[in-house]
């Protein structure tokens, strides 16, 4: 028999495979438009959940933020009024920082760094305790610890018996977990007296501390007190061992002094001739006049000034800064305020899950991609089906299977390219007008441009790596037929 | 098998001597199993065809022409027996080496043209050398030089959508000249065309065989096909029924007539 002179074909380059690829989609344009569409749905549906999700995260934040600042006069009113509570003073001392703030409220300059460490060590563990008999039901917290709530607990416990009874009735508890085995706990209940009468100096501290200043308010309100924070007010609270910072005393001022100017425009409403006058300008009943109404009236510097007067004319005792801007910026203020209590409210469900996009919406993204994979398999499959011919040809023509599943991947990926990018970009457009629309200011003032910029690239990357995937069998069945094979099945 | 070879009645002795055997099989047997039915296409062939020879094949449909085709022309492969091609055992063959074995040896010319729909007629001629590894710029020279002998020369940009049947089947012939093979497969070439366009196609393959010598094998219901064919081979039911010198058979066509 004579000698095989049959050889192994060339590859086609890269270059040439890609450029017969793309000459095949640009032929079947229409077919391939259909694809790039269903990509760029799912990849539309990912990137809109991903970048709604990361906006909420970061608007959440920012709103959280906030409305902190908000509730800071609150916050001083309180701790000027009552000391702080024993769970309070742990959950203090537990944090990192615990040591820091109102130094001499907590009688630093007697502690030796050795006891410093063991109150920290204590307040730890109380913290820990304390929010495991906190989050049981209330089932179980009667059978552990009867009728008692928070340090009560604790101070129970040091009776051995009662003690006994809670290792027992947890040994029997096999579905609550306890943080710690119950010696330790033993063992920190045996040093508990020692937290408790540090913390009973505190609190007696704070009581001395808080009184030098209520003596200080001669008659005046704590609000009105506090709209002099940054002079000699606050220099009392300071004298009385409470950590208050040079900026901190003047935003205290400022919000105290917004304070009061909102409880006095809020009174308005009760003057009968302001609301007849209100009614009047808008054409409505004076019943139907409200606080929201008002204020939003109030936006406008024109109405505001109008309105300055008519409340000079009642009259009402205005303050000196009182004034329309003044006015127009408190409005301002509200709405501010308004909002982020709305984002608050709208964005329980942000962090946790992929990339901190929640737990349901890493699900919903899940079930997308699958719904993708489908999608686009599908597609990838029709279009192997319908070209069996083409395929049947090309094998004739002495193409290898390598060549084939190349062109049908390089196909799949620039399809996939295509869909990515037309359906992030579709997503991203689709969610920003829906968050500006919901919570305006707050989006552009946190926006999360890094992760957003993340989040397009992996949706566009998955959009690439879907359609190769779902291709690779398509191809792979088309590459492996024999031509007459693959003709006969049309 | 080579006494079977032999018993064959028509073989033509006198051009034995010159000509090298191209297309071998042995034994060749196909069956489909079709839902666990077995058929059977081809039951046992022994042929051997020629270099330079124009054969023609000829067949009721369903006399397993087609398969017949497929065999010979490695698209696919026999259940029993043995197909040489060029001497070269088809079995023994990794896909690569069978990928190589299209792309040189066999030209395909098919009934429904078979063009690439999204290449010119260039590209569709040039697409088998580019598998075969040949420079781009030589490709492009060598498919204008095709399409010129086809009468194509001037068309080279157009689409297969853009042309008629006959400009298609022609643009299919100068594709499978494209790497020199040494057989020209044609299956129904001259069914989807009107009868002048057919003639057009035959004479340029005729040419091919004469000033080329490039052996064309080729199935056909077309008795015009006579005229230009060395041999005539019969297949009924999945078997040679005959095999016949053109000048044996004029004298039976000429004494029905």
């Amino acid at each position: 028999m004579k000698e095989i002179d049959v050889r192994e074909q060339p590859l086609l380059s890269f270059a040439k495979t890609t450029r017969i690829a793309l000459a095949g989609v640009k032929y079947r344009l229409f077919r391939s438009i259909v694809t790039v569409a269903v990509i760029a749905v799912a990849m539309a549906f990912l990137m809109n959940i991903l970048s709604e999700s990361l906006i909420k995260k970061a608007v959440a934040l920012s709103a959280r933020e906030g409305i902190e600042e908000l509730h800071r006069t609150d916050k001083w009113i309180a701790k000027l009024s009552v000391p702080q509570s024993y769970a309070e003073l742990i959950a203090a001392l537990a944090a990192p920082d615990g040591f820091s703030k109102d130094r001499n409220m907590l009688e630093l300059d007697e502690l030796d760094p050795d006891q410093q460490a063991r109150i920290q060590r204590l307040a730890g563990q109380a913290a820990v305790y304390l929010t495991f008999f906190d989050e049981l039901n209330y089932g179980r917290r009667r059978v552990l610890v009867g009728s008692a709530a928070s340090t009560r607990i604790l101070d129970l416990l040091q009776d051995e018996t009662r003690r006994k009874r809670l290792t027992e009735a947890l040994r029997n508890m096999r579905s609550v977990r306890f943080p710690g085995d119950p010696e330790a706990f033993s063992a920190f209940l045996d040093e508990w007296p020692a937290l408790r009468d540090y913390l009973g100096t505190v609190r007696e501290n704070q009581r001395v501390a808080i009184q030098s200043v209520q003596d200080a308010l001669n008659q005046r309100t704590m609000l009105t007190a506090m709209q002099q924070a940054d002079g000699p007010f606050g220099e009392r609270i300071r004298r009385a061992g409470f950590d208050l910072s040079e900026a901190e005393a003047t935003s205290l001022t400022a919000q105290a002094m917004a304070v009061a100017d909102n409880n006095l425009i809020a009174d308005t409403i009760n003057r009968p001739e302001l609301r007849q006058a209100v009614a009047a300008r808008y054409d409505v009943l004076p019943g139907d006049v409200s606080i929201d109404q008002i204020w939003s009236m109030l936006a406008k510097p024109n109405s505001a000034s109008w309105y300055i007067e008519r409340m000079r004319e009642v009259p009402l005792p205005l303050p000196e800064r009182l004034t329309t801007d003044r006015l127009t910026d408190l409005s301002n203020a509200r709405a501010e305020s308004k909002l982020y209590l709305k984002a608050e409210r709208l964005t329980t469900e942000a962090g946790g899950g992929f990339m901190g996009i929640g737990e349901r919406m890493t699900w919903l993204a899940f079930v997308s991609m699958l719904v993708c994979v489908v999608g686009i398999a599908n597609a990838m499959l029709m279009s192997v089906t319908e070209r069996f011919r083409e395929i049947a040809t090309l094998k004739c023509l002495g193409a290898l299977d390598g060549f084939i599943m190349t062109v049908f991947l390089i196909e799949a990926s620039v399809l996939g390219l295509v869909g990515g990018v037309v359906g992030t970009l579709l997503g991203l457009a689709l969610c920003l007008t829906r968050m500006f629309s919901i919570f305006h200011s707050l989006v552009s003032r946190s926006f999360p441009l890094n992760e957003i910029v993340l989040a397009a690239l992996l949706s566009i990357a998955a959009g690439v790596i879907l359609a190769a995937v779902a291709a690779v069998y398509p191809s792979f069945r088309a590459a492996r037929l024999a031509p007459m094979e693959a003709m006969r099945i049309e | 098998m080579k006494d079977k070879a032999t018993k064959q009645p028509k073989k033509p002795e006198q051009d034995a001597g010159k000509q090298r055997v191209i297309i071998r099989t042995i034994g060749m047997k196909k069956e489909y199993n079709r839902g666990g039915e077995i058929t059977q296409a081809l039951r046992g062939v022994d042929v051997e065809l020629y270099t330079g020879e124009f054969i023609v094949v000829m067949g009721p449909s369903g006399s397993g022409k087609s398969t017949f085709f497929n065999m010979i022309g490695a698209l696919d492969s026999p259940s029993h027996g043995r197909v040489f091609i060029d001497e070269v055992d088809v079995a023994q063959l990794t896909a690569e080496e069978l990928a190589f074995l299209r792309c040189r040896k066999i030209g395909y010319i098919f009934q429904s043209y078979n063009l690439i729909q999204y290449m010119t007629a260039l590209e569709n001629v040039t697409t088998p050398m580019a598998f075969g590894g040949v420079d781009p710029d030589q490709a492009r020279k060598r498919g204008m030089d095709l399409l010129e002998l086809v009468g194509l020369g001037d068309r080279w940009f157009h689409r297969p959508i853009e042309m008629s049947g006959g400009q298609q089947q022609r643009v299919a012939i100068a594709r499978s000249l494209a790497n020199q093979p040494s057989v020209l497969l044609c299956d129904e070439p001259t069914a989807n065309l009107d009868h002048h366009t057919g003639d057009e196609i035959l004479a340029i393959l005729q040419k091919l065989n004469t000033e080329r010598g490039v052996t064309i094998i080729c199935a056909t219901h077309d008795h015009r096909m006579m005229n230009v064919c060395d041999r005539l081979l019969w297949i009924r039911d999945g078997a040679i029924e005959r095999i016949a010198r053109r000048d044996e058979v004029e004298v039976e066509l000429g004494s029905i007539d």
